[in-house]
C-alpha cells in the first residue's frame, strides 16, 4: 500500500521564512531524561530514494551522517528517611540513609560529601563516617565499605543506584525536640557546572562529557529529631500523731510521697526511686505503695523492696508525659 | 568547535554536491540549541553537530534533486529511524510512517500497535521505525525539494 500524501508541488526549496516558522513552531523545552543512549555510541542516518526515470526502477542512498553520543553527566541524591530519624543527646552512630543514582549515559564516579551546618535546624550533627552499601540496602559496618573521598568514590553504570549510609554523633547539649539536618552531596568526578558545560574528550567512548540538567551534582537532606525525656522528682511528707496534730513528736508517723514525672517526647529506661530512711526514724514495715498498690518489702517479683536502710522502687521504662507515685511510712523514734 | 549557524542561514545551507546520478539525495542533520540572550529572549540555533547527548533535538533534512534528463516517476524517499533516535514530528510534510520495521505504512494517526493483552493502541510518534514520502507526480528535470523531520536522541 502506498499513499501519496505529498503532491508534486513541492519541488522547490521552501522559502526560508516558512522554514523558520516551521522550525520555530516545533520548539519545545529540553527535557531531562534518565540515562538514554549509551555514551560513545554512534547514531547513523541514511535515507534512500527509489524512482523511475524511464530506465526502470532505480534506487539511490543518501550520504550517511554519523553523530557520536557524548557522555551526559547527571546524578540525583534522595534521602531514604521520609520522616525525621529519632536520636538522643550524645548518641553515636546515628544513621541516615541516602540513595545516589547515576542519571547520565556513561559510567561515572561520584565524590560524596556531607553538609551539616547549613542552618534551618537546631543543631549540627557531627558526621563521623560515610559507608557504601554492599547491595542489600541495610547498614552493616562490617559488610559495607567505609567511604574515603578520592580513594573509593563509587562508580555507577547508567541508571545504577547505590545506598549511602551517613553516620553522625548527636551533641550532648541538644534538648528534646531539636532537629539536626545532614545533606549528602554527590558530584560527578569528571566535573560539575551549569547544564551544557562540557569537558572536552573526557566523556566515555572518547566524546565530550556534557553537564546535564542536574548540574552533574545532586543533594538531598535527611534529619534527626532529638527525642529526649527529663525526670522530675517531688518529695513531700505528712506527719500524723496520736494527738491528732501535725507535730513531729516521738511515735508520730511520717508518710512520704515521691512523685516522679517524666517530660519530653522520649522515654526513660531503668528509672528507679531510692530513698534512705532518715536517722532517728524507723521504717514502717510493709508500707511501700506504687500508684496506690501495696508492694512487699522483700526483693522479689514486685517492684519495691526495703533492705534495712533504704526503700527502692524500680519503675522500669516510663514514657514522656507519665508520672509514678511512690509512698512509704516511717515512725519517729 | 561546533559551528553555530543561525536558523536563517541554516535553512539556506546548500546541500553537498549531488552525485552525477539521475536523482541525488542529500542528508543533513542539525541539532537545535536553545540559547537565551542578555534580554532573556530565547533563540533557537541549528548547529551541525559532531556530537550529541541524550535529549538533544535533531532536525533531519533531506534535499533531493532530479539531475537527470528525464522526469523521475514513482519517487519515494525512505528514512529508517536510527535506533537511538525517537521520532518527534515531520512538520507539515505529512509522511507515511511505519511502526513495525517497514512492513506496513500509513499516516501515524491511522496506525496502531499491538499490546501484550492482545488489544491495540493508537501509534505514538515514539513508535515510528521508518519515515517515507511517496510523490504522486514525477519530479521534473531539475526539480528540487526539501523534506524535514525531527527526532530526539534517546
Amino acid at each position: 500500500m502506498m499513499k501519496a500524501p505529498v503532491g508534486g508541488a513541492k519541488h522547490q526549496l521552501l522559502p526560508s521564512c516558512s522554514l523558520l516558522a516551521l522550525l520555530a513552531a516545533f520548539a519545545l523545552p529540553m527535557q531531562a531524561e534518565a540515562a538514554g543512549t549509551r555514551a560513545g555510541s554512534t547514531i547513523s542516518n541514511t535515507a534512500s530514494a527509489s524512482y523511475d526515470a524511464g530506465g526502470g526502477p532505480a534506487t539511490i542512498d543518501s550520504n550517511r551522517v554519523d553523530l557520536l553520543v557524548d557522555e551526559l553527566l547527571d546524578v540525583t541524591v534522595d534521602s531514604s528517611n521520609p520522616a525525621d530519624v529519632p536520636t538522643t543527646p550524645g548518641a553515636t552512630g546515628q544513621l541516615l540513609t541516602f540513595s545516589v543514582t547515576n542519571n547520565g549515559n556513561g559510567v561515572e564516579a561520584f565524590g560524596l560529601t556531607t553538609i551539616a551546618n547549613a542552618g534551618g535546624d537546631d543543631y549540627d550533627p557531627a558526621v563521623t563516617q560515610i559507608y557504601l552499601d554492599n547491595g542489600d540496602g541495610v547498614f552493616d559496618a562490617v559488610a559495607d565499605t567505609l567511604y574515603t573521598p578520592g580513594a573509593n568514590d563509587p562508580s555507577l553504570d547508567p541508571d545504577q543506584s547505590i545506598a549511602v549510609f551517613v553516620l553522625a554523633t548527636t551533641p550532648g547539649t541538644v534538648i528534646d525536640g531539636n532537629r539536626g539536618i545532614v545533606s549528602l552531596v554527590a558530584a560527578a568526578k569528571t566535573g560539575t557546572g551549569a547544564p551544557g558545560d562540557s569537558f572536552a574528550g573526557q566523556g566515555e567512548g572518547g566524546g565530550d562529557a556534557v553537564v546535564g540538567s542536574t548540574g552533574a551534582d545532586g543533594t538531598d537532606a535527611g534529619a534527626f529529631a532529638v527525642s529526649a525525656a527529663t525526670v522530675t522528682l517531688v518529695k513531700s511528707a505528712v506527719v500524723t500523731n496520736s494527738l491528732g496534730t501535725a507535730d513531729p513528736i516521738p511515735g508520730a508517723t511520717i508518710t512520704y510521697t515521691i512523685v516522679a514525672t517524666v517530660a519530653g517526647s522520649g522515654s526513660v529506661n531503668g528509672l528507679a526511686i531510692t530513698d534512705n530512711i532518715p536517722a532517728d526514724t524507723s521504717y514502717a514495715p510493709g508500707s511501700i505503695t506504687l500508684g496506690g498498690t501495696a508492694l512487699s518489702d522483700a526483693a522479689d517479683a514486685d517492684a519495691g523492696d526495703y533492705n534495712g536502710t533504704r526503700v527502692n522502687v524500680a519503675l522500669g521504662t516510663v514514657a514522656g508525659g507519665q508520672s509514678r507515685t511512690v509512698t512509704f511510712r516511717t515512725t519517729i523514734d | 568547535m561546533r559551528t553555530a549557524l543561525f536558523l536563517l542561514l541554516a535553512a539556506l545551507v546548500p546541500g553537498q554536491a549531488f552525485a552525477a546520478n539521475q536523482v541525488a539525495l542529500d542528508n543533513l542533520v542539525f541539532v537545535e540549541r536553545v540559547s537565551t540572550d542578555a534580554q532573556g529572549k530565547q533563540r533557537i540555533l541549528l548547529e551541525e553537530p559532531k556530537v550529541v547527548v541524550p535529549g538533544d533535538r535533531l532536525v533531519f533534512v533531506l534535499n533531493y534533486r532530479n539531475a537527470g534528463a528525464q522526469p523521475a516517476d514513482k519517487f519515494v524517499i525512505t528514512n529508517p529511524m536510527p535506533s537511538a533516535v525517537r521520532f518527534a514530528d515531520a512538520g507539515d510534510t505529512r509522511p507515511l510512517v511505519s511502526v513495525d520495521g517497514g512492513k506496513q505504512w500509513g499516516l501515524l494517526a491511522d496506525l496502531s500497535v499491538p499490546m501484550t493483552d492482545g488489544t491495540r493502541r493508537a501509534a505514538q510518534p515514539a513508535d515510528v521505525t521508518h519515515v517515507r514520502w511517496a510523490f504522486q507526480k514525477p519530479i521534473p528535470v531539475g526539480g528540487t525539494g526539501k523534506l524535514i523531520f525531527r527526532g530526539v536522541v534517546k
